[in-house]
C-alpha cells in the first residue's frame, strides 16, 4: 500500500480514531489503529471492542491495501513538518515507511489480518439533527456514573419519538434529563442505553465531520452512528434504567432564583474549601442565603446572597462538584431551585424552561 | 532496677456508686446500702462489713443485712462525678491512663517540681477529692502499674499506701493472691486446690505448672506478676480505635432466640455509642465463648461504614450464626461480643436517589437513611428519659438483664 495525504489531515484523523483504542487491553492490535485504502476510499479504525470508530480521510492512494499503523505513528505525524506525508506499507518487509520534509521513518508493524473484524453498520436508519443531539448529550452525560459496578449508571438512557430526543443519566447521587423537541420527529419511539462514552465520542466524531445531521441505528445489542463518511459503534448496556419520572418530585416546598453568573462564582470561591466530598453548605432564611464550607484542616468561608425565600430556615449540603456541574449546564441567566427538606433532594432548573432537569441528593449533615 | 521513685499513682474510688449516693442524700451516709435491686451492683462500706458484695441477689444480701438499704441508680451522677475526679487528677501529670469509671493511673514522676514528690501528690489528691468533691479516694504508689494497683486496694477504704522499692517483695509476698491483676474468683480457686494462697508463693511456683493450670499466657503473666516483672508503662488514652460491648450469659444454649436477643442488645448499645461520638465504623468483630473458656472471633470489613443499631445487628448475627455452623459439637456459649473498629467521623454522608437496590444496610439509601432516623428519635429520647424509655422490641422484652444498661454503659470503656 502506498498513499500521500496532507499531515493536518493524517494527523487530526490518526488523533480522532485512535480514541476508541484500547489503552488498557493486554491485545497489542487493539491497542492500535488499521489503516486501509480500498477503491479510492481511505479509512482507520480502531476499537476497544466495545466502541469502534471507522473515519475517512482523504488521500491520494497510488496502491492499494491495509496496515495496522503502529501507535507511535500519531505522535510522528503530529510532529512531521507541514506539507505531505507519504505512507507506504512494504508487506514483505513487515514495516511501513513514513516520510515527510526531510524526515523519514521506518516503523515495525502488524499485519491486517491480525485485526479484529468489526461490527456491522448497516440497519434501519433515523435521520437525527446533529446539534440537538449533541447538545442534549453534553448536558446531561457528565452525570453519568464511572462506577463499573453498577454498569447500567454508567450509560445514559437515549429516548427518540415524537416528544422529540430524552436522555437521562444518573450516577445514584444525581441525575441529569433533558427534552429536547425535534422539528420533524419519528412517529416511532426507540430507545436505548448507550455508554456514556460513546455518546462524547459521537459529539467528538460530529464537531470533525461537521454535518448538520447523522443517522441512528439501533438494533438489539448495538448502536451505529454514520456521521458524514465516518461510522461509530458502540454495544448497548442491557438493563433496567431507573425511572426518573418517579425520582423527580411532583411539588417543591420552596423555589429560589438565583443569578446564575452570581451563584457559580459563589460556589466557585467558597467550593474551594469543600475539598475531598466535603459539603458545601446553603443556609437559607427569609431575604438570603448563606453559602458556607468547613475544612477541619484548612479553615472556613462563607458569602450571603440575597435571594426570595421565605418560610422557616433551611440549612441542606451538597456536594460542591455536583452542585457546581448542575449550575454550569443550566443555559439562560437564571437558575431555578427547588427545594423540600434537608433530605430530600433539591432540583436545578433554567429560569426559562429549556427541558433540562438537574436531580441532586443532599449530603446529610451533622449525622 | 530502673527508677528507685515510686512514681506511679493508681487512684481509686472507693466503693463508688454507693459513696455517690451517700453524697447526693445525707441520709444515707453511715448506713448500709446497696445500689441495684434484684441484684447487688454496688454496696456501700457500711454493708460490705457485713459480708453485702455487688453481684450478689438482693434476698442474699438482704439476708446478711436485714438493715440495708436498695437505691436506685442515679448513673448521670455517677458519670459527672466520675468525670470530675478524673480532670481533678489531669491537674497533676499528663500521663495518665484512666482505666475505668473510677480509677486511673498517673504517672508523676516529671511532675515533682511543679508539685512534690509522689506520695505528697498522693496526699494533695485525696485531700482535694474529699474537700471539691465529697468523695473518699484510696491511692497506691508504686514503682509500677501492678504494685500501684496492688497497693491502693490495700490502702482501702480511704487510704494511702506507698511501696518503697527497696521492700516490694516484703510488701507482696503475704498478701493474697486474689489481689493479683488477672486473678478472679476461678482462677484463685484453682490456685488454692494446690495450695497456693499467698503472692509470695504464686511467685515461687514453678512456672512450668502454672501454664499447665492456667494455660500458657495466663500462667506466664501471672507467675512474672507475682515476681514483680511489669514493664508497662502508664499510656494516656487517644482517639477511641473501637467501640464495643459484651455480655456474659452464664451458661446457655444458643438458641436462635437467645443470639437475636444478647446480639440485639449488644448491637443496640454499641451503635447508640458510635452514634454519640459520631462515628460510622467500617470492620465488625464478634467474640464467642465457650465452656471452658475457650473463645472464638470472627470479623467482617464492609464496603460502607455503619452505625445503625439494626444493620449491625444483622452483621453481627450473620458473623456469629457462620461461626457456630463452623463447631457444631459446642452446643453452649457463656459469653458474647461485639465491637466496631476502622471508625471514621462521621459528621456528613452523600444521599442516594432511590435508584436500584434499596439496601438497607447502607446508610446512604432510602430505607438505610430510615433505619437511621429511627436510631437517631431513639437517642434523642433516650437522652431525655433513659436508655430504658424506648428500644427494639425484641430487646427490650427479652428478660434476661439484671443490670440496668447504664451500669453497663458506665463499666464499658472504648479502646
Amino acid at each position: 500500500m502506498r498513499l500521500t495525504c496532507s499531515r493536518d489531515e493524517l494527523a487530526t484523523k490518526l488523533a480522532l480514531a485512535a480514541r476508541a483504542a484500547s489503552t488498557k487491553s493486554t491485545i497489542p492490535v487493539l491497542g492500535q489503529v488499521r489503516l486501509t485504502a480500498h477503491e479510492g476510499i481511505v479509512e482507520l479504525a480502531a476499537t476497544d471492542m466495545e466502541l469502534s470508530l471507522r473515519v475517512p480521510v482523504e488521500a491520494t492512494v497510488a496502491e492499494g491495501g491495509a496496515v495496522v499503523v503502529p501507535r507511535l505513528a500519531t505522535d510522528i505525524v503530529r510532529t512531521l513538518a507541514n506539507g505531505q506525508v507519504e505512507f507506504e506499507h512494504r508487506a514483505n518487509e513487515g514495516v511501513v515507511s513514513l516520510s515527510g520534509g526531510q524526515s523519514s521513518f521506518t516503523l515495525n508493524c502488524l499485519q491486517a489480518t491480525e485485526f479484529p473484524e468489526l461490527p456491522a453498520d448497516d440497519g434501519e436508519a433515523l435521520s437525527v439533527p446533529v446539534a440537538p443531539f449533541v447538545t442534549t448529550a453534553e448536558r446531561v452525560a457528565r452525570a453519568a456514573s464511572r462506577d463499573d459496578t453498577r454498569p447500567v449508571l454508567t450509560g445514559v438512557l437515549v429516548r427518540i419519538g415524537p416528544d422529540g430526543i430524552t436522555m437521562v443519566a444518573t450516577d445514584s447521587y444525581r441525575l441529569a434529563v433533558m427534552q429536547t423537541p425535534l422539528e420533524n420527529p419519528p412517529a416511532q419511539t426507540r430507545e436505548a442505553i448507550i455508554p456514556a462514552r460513546a455518546l462524547q465520542e459521537m459529539g467528538r466524531l460530529a464537531a470533525a465531520m461537521k454535518v448538520e445531521s447523522f443517522d441512528l441505528i439501533l438494533s438489539e445489542s448495538q448502536a451505529v452512528f454514520r456521521i458524514g463518511g465516518a461510522r461509530l459503534t458502540s454495544r448497548l448496556i442491557d438493563g433496567q434504567f431507573p425511572d426518573y419520572r418517579q425520582l423527580i418530585p411532583d411539588h417543591f416546598e420552596h423555589e429560589v432564583v438565583f443569578e446564575r453568573a452570581e451563584l457559580g462564582a459563589v460556589l466557585s470561591r467558597i467550593g474551594v474549601l469543600a475539598q475531598r466530598s466535603a459539603p458545601i453548605r446553603l443556609a437559607f432564611e427569609p431575604g438570603q442565603v448563606t453559602v458556607s464550607a468547613v475544612s477541619e484542616q484548612l479553615g472556613e468561608g462563607h458569602e450571603s446572597l440575597p435571594v426570595t425565600f421565605s418560610g422557616e430556615p433551611l440549612e441542606i449540603g451538597f456536594n460542591a462538584e455536583f452542585l457546581r456541574d448542575g449550575v454550569e449546564n443550566i443555559s439562560g441567566d437564571e437558575v431555578k431551585l427547588g427545594l423540600i427538606s434537608p433530605l430530600r433532594p433539591g432540583l436545578l432548573q433554567s429560569g426559562g424552561d429549556d427541558g433540562y432537569r438537574y436531580l441532586l441528593m443532599p449530603i446529610r449533615l451533622n449525622v | 532496677m530502673g527508677d528507685p521513685i515510686p512514681s506511679i499513682l493508681h487512684a481509686d474510688l472507693d466503693a463508688f456508686y454507693a459513696s455517690v449516693e451517700q453524697l447526693l442524700d445525707p441520709k444515707l451516709r453511715g448506713r448500709p446500702i446497696a445500689v441495684g435491686g434484684s441484684v447487688v451492683l454496688a454496696a456501700s462500706y457500711e454493708a460490705k462489713r457485713f459480708g453485702v458484695s455487688g453481684g450478689m441477689a438482693g434476698w442474699q444480701a438482704k439476708q446478711r443485712c436485714p438493715e440495708l438499704l436498695f437505691v436506685r441508680g442515679n448513673f448521670r451522677e455517677y458519670q459527672r462525678l466520675g468525670d470530675a475526679v478524673y480532670h481533678l487528677l489531669c491537674d497533676y501529670t499528663p500521663a495518665i491512663e484512666r482505666i475505668s469509671i473510677d480509677e486511673a493511673f498517673l504517672d508523676v514522676g516529671g511532675s515533682r517540681r511543679l508539685f512534690g514528690p509522689p506520695d505528697q501528690i498522693a496526699r494533695t489528691i485525696r485531700t482535694r477529692v474529699r474537700d471539691e468533691i465529697g468523695l473518699p479516694i484510696s491511692v497506691g504508689a508504686a514503682r509500677t502499674k501492678h504494685l500501684a494497683k496492688i497497693a491502693s486496694q490495700v490502702a482501702k477504704p480511704d487510704g494511702l499506701v506507698v511501696v518503697d522499692p527497696a521492700t516490694e517483695r516484703a510488701f507482696l509476698e503475704p498478701l493474697p493472691v486474689g489481689l493479683v491483676w488477672g486473678v478472679g474468683p476461678a482462677t484463685r480457686e484453682r490456685l488454692e486446690r494446690r495450695g497456693i494462697t499467698t503472692i509470695g508463693q504464686l511467685a515461687d511456683a514453678d512456672p512450668r505448672i502454672l501454664t499447665r493450670i492456667l494455660g500458657d499466657a495466663m500462667g506466664q503473666k501471672l507467675w512474672e506478676r507475682a515476681n514483680n516483672v511489669d514493664e508497662r508503662s502508664v499510656r494516656p488514652a487517644g482517639r477511641a480505635k473501637s467501640v464495643g460491648a459484651q455480655s456474659a450469659l452464664g451458661r446457655v444454649a444458643h438458641t436462635p432466640d437467645l443470639l437475636a436477643e444478647v446480639l440485639g442488645h449488644l448491637a443496640d448499645r454499641v451503635a447508640m455509642r458510635l452514634r454519640a461520638k459520631g462515628r460510622t465504623g467500617r470492620s465488625v468483630t464478634v467474640r464467642i465463648r465457650f465452656p471452658g473458656m475457650r473463645a472464638i472471633t470472627r470479623s467482617v470489613t464492609l464496603d460502607d461504614p455503619i452505625a445503625t443499631t439494626l444493620t449491625l445487628r444483622e452483621v453481627a448475627e450473620r458473623l456469629v450464626v457462620g461461626a457456630l455452623r463452623e463447631m457444631p459439637h459446642e452446643r453452649e456459649i457463656t459469653l458474647l461480643a461485639i465491637s466496631v473498629g476502622h471508625l471514621v467521623h462521621h459528621d456528613a454522608l452523600q444521599l442516594e436517589l432511590a435508584v436500584g437496590d434499596d439496601d438497607p444496610s447502607r446508610m446512604a439509601t432510602q430505607s438505610g437513611a430510615a433505619r437511621l432516623a429511627v436510631d437517631q428519635s431513639m437517642d434523642a429520647v433516650r437522652e431525655r428519659f433513659g436508655t430504658a424509655a424506648v428500644g427494639y422490641g425484641a430487646v427490650v422484652l427479652g428478660k434476661r438483664r439484671l443490670v440496668p444498661d447504664e451500669f453497663r454503659e458506665l463499666a464499658e470503656r472504648d479502646r
